[in-house]
């Protein structure tokens, strides 16, 4: 019991962080909430399905995915994105309407029905004699290579170090003759391609349906306002909130786990505006 | 008084003023008759939809009011609407409905949804927040709101809601003209609001929050009043709503559809009140028939023009449409029709009154021992200091030397880290500004800070909110304001410009409105920080005259922080010098100017 209950908090924390990455790096360059990320995630789901239905490998589901998201992370940041920089709060409705479009979009080529996507890694292991979806486990690895190849960028490459220049001072970098558009050209193609991704990564553990992007939306929304601009606060972040989730909902009842986050997170935002953030 | 050049333009102003309300009150009786005449001509089918449209319609009305006009982006109103449902439902189904029962439901929504808007306002308006928080606390609480009601059980009937519950025996027609006759009233009482001198505080809050709050208007009051108000209005629609569709559902409260509630206004036009209305109206209505044939493109393309409005027409397709409108006019008229240009008040002076100086004799301002750290870089390091009525206390030093801390601390309870800080004789504890405000202090910021879309008139008007409470039904045809102000307005030309919105002026002008604007509110303790940085020499020459007679036909006490040494010394009473955050010489003017030690701070020299 103990030890499931354990792996559920580590498991449940690390998909939260896979779903949150892309939105986290938006943010934290952008400054600007993507509320298309829950569309991106839908679209991801369905990408993966038409891996499957096509009979390829389910591995081919990872490039695919990723490739479909950045190409229409893109094109959103150019149409949609770009002339809403200086009205971050219309950006939040822009980018909803634009979720929303998504969402009809694969409606319209799929049906409103529920899907399911064949697993590529499947059944369970023994942890300290406990029987543990091996697919659950598996995302923890996936986390931290999420996490660690976004540092490897931010802090081990040329783009990475423009990037942080940017995140901390904008105006200046751009004085310095950094070219800022570019650097968020990037950021949100990146972060739209890591959404779409996470959203094939959790097929296995969810059903695929046109509202698949929603429901996580929220959640994640709230962990990137609690973890600040930070990839190790939001690692906290999903730690405590998540864990919170998942000890609500098997010792209280799923509906409050469910709603775990947003309420701790909603308070937490309240008497400490920066959330898990250091400084 | 020379009110006579002013009151000139100010002649024809009644009759000008008279007409927009009655176009108001013409446009409310051809809605009323529109709601009275659609059930005869309309097919049942478009009354049954549009009755539960005009509803939604009344849900955009007081979003329109919260985001268009005070800035509050709201994606919670849905939870009101839910909340307002619920109670007809649940005392419908489970203790039976008459009309008692009935009446008491609806006390019970209203009286809920009004405690939940405060408390969604009281977390969403919390000091130290960010602007985005807002948008958390209401995007929490449907969700709150639709989980309690997926769980309630048979209680509430889960994700199926309830349904079939006995209600009010109202033929639909009837229906429809309730809620008709609900949504053109309160869009006429709305615009009266929002055109009234009230309307212009919310616009003013939109446009700066903090200097409302340091010309002492309690925002956070004000926004979380609203909050309610516009709450009690959408529970009040949800309980029609359950009472003429006879289902309620979890979704009603859920975030989806208080989204979908601003895609109404934003697609309507922000800030407009018609063009949300509209907008509801057309788009529900297209739902329900387009919705049915074609479902998922129909939310394609509102979902695409929605998108489309945001990126490409922030203010939506009201002003669009009104544009048009004056065109055609313009071409039947023969002449270019204008848009509505605002009528300045007449300005009067206020009768003098006697200011809130404290009879006992207090100074004016005593700060003991204040120190203020930001971690461990100290940039207060115990200041001790008192200044008295009738005094012209420079401060000077070099960039750094923690003067404007010293301003922001004596403005602003919250910000010191130690010591005490009385105005007035009255201590500032950890009060806010509009507190301290309230103990006679007035200060006037570095930058010009000033409402942009406001008039001269109007800014003036907000800042007397304090002492005049403006109306919340009219626009008042004179604005009395008092003799310092007025002083201030006639000598840099802006009694001239009262109709200009602020954006347009000058930045000297800008500078001389904001100095009006605070003492609009007849200070008796008056933080000036740099009031002539970027100000020709006349600008500036005007300024010190009118300080020098603020302190000594008024006896105003006034903090100046400043830079110009030469404009220090031709005005000031008396000079403060601080340097890293200590005070190094207190004195007059020839104490300060001959000194030795300034001269080696302001070179450096001096460690």
């Amino acid at each position: 019991m103990l030890v499931s209950q354990t792996l559920d908090i580590v498991t449940t924390a690390a998909i939260l962080y896979v779903v949150a990455a892309g939105l986290l790096i938006v943010f934290g360059v952008m400054k600007i909430i993507n509320f298309a990320h829950g569309g991106f995630l839908t679209m991801g789901g369905y990408s993966a399905l038409a891996v499957s239905d096509l009979g390829l490998n389910p591995v081919l589901s990872i490039p695919f995915s990723f490739a479909v998201g950045t190409v229409a992370g893109m094109a959103v940041e150019r149409l949609v994105v770009r002339p809403l920089y200086s009205r971050p709060l219309d950006a939040i409705l822009a980018t909803w309407g634009l979720g929303i479009i998504i969402g009809q979009v694969i409606t319209l080529i799929y049906d409103r029905g529920v899907h399911f996507v064949q697993s590529p890694i499947s059944g369970a292991v023994l942890v300290l004699g406990e029987e543990y979806s091996k697919y659950r486990l598996v995302m923890v690895a996936v986390a931290i290579a999420f996490g660690g190849a976004l540092a490897l960028i931010l802090h081990g490459t040329r783009l990475g170090l423009v990037t942080r220049a940017v995140i901390m001072n904008e105006d200046l970098a751009r004085g310095l003759g950094i070219d800022s558009g570019l650097v968020r050209f990037v950021t949100f193609s990146l972060g739209s391609g890591l959404a779409c991704l996470a959203g094939a990564l959790i097929t296995p553990l969810s059903s695929v349906d046109p509202s698949l992007g929603i429901s996580w939306l929220v959640n994640v929304f709230m962990l990137v306002l609690v973890s600040g601009v930070s990839l190790f606060s939001l690692g906290v972040a999903a730690i405590v909130l998540g864990g919170a989730q998942v000890l609500i909902s098997s010792y209280a009842n799923p509906v409050y786990g469910s709603m775990a986050i947003v309420i701790l997170a909603a308070l937490l935002l309240r008497v400490r505006p920066r959330g898990f953030a250091s400084e | 008084m020379s009110d006579s050049d002013a009151s000139a333009p100010a002649e024809v102003a009644p009759a000008a003023r008279a007409s927009p309300r009655l176009g108001l009150l013409l446009l409310t009786l051809a809605g009323l008759g529109l709601v009275y005449v659609s059930p005869l001509v309309l097919d049942t089918y478009t009354v049954n939809v549009l009755t539960r449209s005009l509803l939604y319609a009344t849900l955009a009305l007081t979003l329109d009011v919260l985001w268009g006009y005070t800035g509050i982006l709201s994606y919670g109103q849905s939870a009101f609407f839910a909340i307002g449902a619920y109670a007809l439902g649940l005392s419908s189904t489970h203790v039976g409905f008459d009309y008692g029962v009935a009446a008491a439901a609806l006390l019970c929504g209203v009286a809920l949804a009004g405690a939940a808007g405060a408390l969604a306002g009281w977390l969403a308006f919390g000091r130290g927040v960010t602007p985005l928080y807002v948008s958390v606390v209401t995007l929490v609480l449907p969700i709150v709101v639709k989980q309690s009601l997926l769980s309630g059980g048979l209680f509430t009937g889960s994700s199926s809601g309830l349904s079939g519950f006995d209600s009010f025996d109202i033929e639909v027609e009837n229906w429809f003209r309730i809620g008709g006759v609900a949504l053109v009233l309160l869009t006429a009482s709305a615009w009266l609001f929002v055109n009234s001198d009230a309307g212009r505080v919310l616009v003013a809050i939109r446009e700066n929050e903090l200097r409302c709050r340091y010309l002492g208007i309690p925002t956070v009051t004000v926004k979380i009043g609203l909050m309610v108000v516009a709450a009690m209005i959408a529970a009040a629609a949800g309980y029609a709503y359950a009472g003429y569709t006879v289902v309620v559902s979890p979704e009603l409260g859920g975030f989806e559809f208080g989204t979908e509630i601003l895609i109404w206004v934003a697609l309507g036009g922000r800030g407009t009140l018609l063009g949300p209305v509209v907008g509801a109206l057309v788009i529900d209505l297209g739902s329900a028939y387009l919705g049915g044939s074609i479902p998922y493109v129909w939310k394609l393309f509102v979902a695409l023009a929605f998108v489309l409005v945001i990126v490409l027409m922030p203010r939506g397709v009201a002003p669009l449409f009104g544009a048009v409108g004056r065109w055609i006019a313009g071409a039947l008229l023969g002449r270019p029709m204008k848009e509505t240009v605002e009528e300045a008040p007449r300005l009067i002076p206020t009768p003098p009154r006697p200011s809130q100086r404290a009879s006992d004799g207090a100074p004016s301002v005593e700060v003991r021992d204040l120190r203020r750290h930001f971690g461990s870089l100290r940039v207060l390091d115990g200041i001790d200091f008192t200044a008295w009525p009738a005094e012209l206390v420079s401060m000077v030093g070099p960039n750094g030397a923690g003067k404007t801390t010293l301003m922001r601390c004596i403005a602003d309870g919250a910000e010191r880290s130690s010591g005490r800080i009385s105005i007035n004789g009255h201590d500032t504890g950890h009060y806010p500004p509009e507190r301290c405000v309230g103990f006679g202090l007035g200060r006037k910021f570095q930058t010009a800070t000033i409402f942009d879309t406001l008039s001269v008139a109007d800014c003036l008007r907000v800042a007397r909110a304090r002492h005049a409470a403006p109306s919340m039904h009219r626009r008042d045809p004179i604005l009395a304001l008092p003799q310092a102000a007025l002083d201030v307005i006639r000598a840099t030309g802006l009694d001239r410009m009262l109709g200009v919105e602020a954006r347009h002026l000058s930045h000297g002008e800008k500078q001389a409105l904001e100095l009006a604007m605070v003492l609009a509110l007849e200070p008796s303790l008056l933080l000036l920080d740099e009031p002539t940085a970027g100000l020709t020499k006349a600008e500036r020459a005007l300024i010190g005259q009118i300080l020098m007679r603020l302190v000594s036909e008024h006896a105003l006490c006034v903090l100046l922080v400043e830079h110009d040494l030469d404009f220090v010394r031709e005005i000031s009473s008396r000079v403060v010098v601080l340097h890293q955050g200590r005070i190094v010489l207190d004195g007059s003017v020839a104490d300060v100017v001959g000194s030795e030690l300034i001269r080696s701070i302001y070179a450096g020299a001096h460690g």
